[in-house]
């Protein structure tokens, strides 16, 4: 089965530059109709098994730059498989398989050629549970740029991930205060801080502020629409809300297949698929 | 809590649809009362027009309460917006109404004069007007709404015709001025009522499709 498409690239064309086959989109809202963003991440007729059940199927969609794009649908529906696929950190999962490509700048993130490792120093991951490292909070910015042979000024380099996490002022004073005297929300923000400082393009965040209070939220929400302007942001959240409130995007996903893939105006206005519709306002999921 | 919400929902359209049948019922009275002069009709329409005031303050509230509390999206977000605009357009219409009823009440007994004709027919117009807009709201059909659209300008072009009818009658019958006034005002009550049934009809249309039709003639 092809997978057919709104994707936000192209307006009329029939494929991508990837080849993923899309149909023309809805006419866009004026103020959004602005040049077509570029691609970072492509999935095309992407397919992920965990042993013989299928997490993810055939799905295609392109990931714009330097925009939010929110992954939603009801638990289980591959959502975050397909997330953590984007940095391979299935490859931790012993019995998961991929068909299909998954290309990260026209890299195949499953081929040969690619190095997981380096991969994720481009493509940082945040995770729903905030887990610095038991160490200072200089420590936890400072460490990955660190190990991965940083040259730089580090002094530089943590308070600039400090400041761009939106956390400095709030800590610049105790950099050597252990990361677990900070609030969970601190945490998670540090977190944040720990991805930005190894310079990655695109920041991947599973849940981001499931275990965090409404103004932690809120925090965090501000400082995903601040990194927008550097980092491309690719979102997983159950919190529909969430995603109508920070996302460019929003794909949603129900049994592992792509539903529907539009601007958020339109998700959560006046969505094209009736699964869609029914997800949003609560009917199923 | 969705089935709670979805049971909010049903409430609150129940609510607006017998606001919608009671404002409905007031037009009906006050073309009576001004094409039969039945001053006791007029006074009636008037009195329940406080009924429609009430009734509007309370639907607003509770559609402001239901978008506080449950954050609605996609078409729950689209019938609440809906509803909201609706319940303004028929307090609106009610307003028209109670216009209406105060000029029937000052009519002397020529009654609509020579213009008695041309208003009946736009009265007629309005409330099948009326009718059709909240039968589309009821059932939430986006095709019958657009069927108020090409009535009302039916209406401006009757509503055209009776000033022009006026003005030269007041000409000729200038002490006659304070009834070609009375009768001048009715039309136009009558124009703005159509108006307000077709907004309602392009609110259906919104509430379907989430497409905004108002202001076609501007594109």
């Amino acid at each position: 089965m092809v997978t057919t498409m709104e994707t936000p690239f192209g307006s009329d064309q029939a494929t991508t530059p990837l080849g993923v086959t899309v149909r023309p989109r809805p006419q866009r809202l004026k103020e959004t109709n602005s040049p077509p963003p570029e691609s970072v991440i492509a999935a095309d007729r992407l397919t992920i098994r965990y042993g013989t059940f299928i997490a993810v199927h055939d799905v295609s969609l392109e990931i714009p730059s330097r925009q939010v794009t929110a992954i939603i649908g009801p638990s289980g529906c591959g959502k975050s498989t397909l997330l953590r696929a984007m940095n391979r950190m299935n490859d931790f999962v012993p019995s998961a398989s991929v068909d299909g490509k998954l290309l990260y700048r026209g890299l195949d993130i499953y081929g040969p050629e690619c190095d997981p490792v380096e991969l994720r120093l481009r493509i940082g991951m945040v995770f729903q549970k905030p887990n610095p490292f038991p160490k200072s909070i200089y420590k936890n910015v400072a460490w990955g740029a660190a190990i991965n042979g940083y040259r730089g000024n580090m002094d530089e380099l943590v308070e600039r991930s400090l400041r761009q996490a939106a956390l400095w002022n709030e800590v610049k004073d105790k950099l050597q205060q252990s990361a677990y005297a900070l609030s969970g929300g601190q945490q998670q923000r540090l977190c944040i801080a720990r991805a930005i400082a190894l310079e990655p393009e695109v920041l991947l965040m599973d849940e981001p502020c499931s275990a965090l209070d409404p103004i932690a939220t809120s925090r965090i929400e501000d400082l995903i629409d601040e990194l927008k302007s550097r980092y491309t942001v690719v979102l997983v959240t159950h919190n529909m809300q969430q995603a109508a409130r920070v996302s460019d995007w929003t794909a949603f996903m129900y049994l592992g297949e792509l539903i529907e893939y539009d601007d958020t105006n339109v998700i959560f206005t006046r969505p094209n698929e009736q699964r869609t519709q029914d997800y949003i306002t609560g009917r199923f999921g | 809590m969705t089935a709670q919400f979805v049971r909010l929902l049903d409430e609150l359209q129940r609510r607006s649809l017998r606001m919608a049948s009671l404002v409905e019922d007031i037009v009906q009275e006050v073309c009576e009362a001004a094409f039969d002069a039945d001053e006791r009709l007029a006074r009636r329409a008037i009195g329940r027009d406080k009924e429609v005031d009430a009734e509007e303050v309370e639907i607003e509230a509770e559609t402001v309460r239901l978008m506080a509390l449950y954050q609605p999206v996609g078409s729950d977000l689209r019938f609440l917006c809906t509803v909201l605009k609706v319940n303004n357009d028929l307090e609106r219409v009610a307003d028209c109404a109670v216009n209406i009823a105060e000029r029937a009440m000052h009519l002397d007994k020529s009654g609509l004069g020579r213009q008695s004709d041309a208003v009946h027919q736009m009265a007629s117009i309005v409330r099948r007007m009326l009718r059709s807009a909240i039968q589309a709201y009821g059932v939430q059909d986006a095709q019958s709404g657009q069927s108020v659209f090409p009535e009302d300008d039916a209406v401006d072009a009757l509503y055209g015709q009776i000033i022009q009818s006026i003005v030269a009658d007041a000409v000729r019958q200038p002490d006659r001025m304070a009834a070609f006034l009375d009768v001048l005002s009715i039309a136009k009550n009558l124009e703005r009522i159509a108006d307000h049934a077709t907004n309602i009809a392009e609110d259906v249309v919104f509430l379907k499709t989430g497409e905004i039709v108002r202001h076609r003639g501007g594109e």
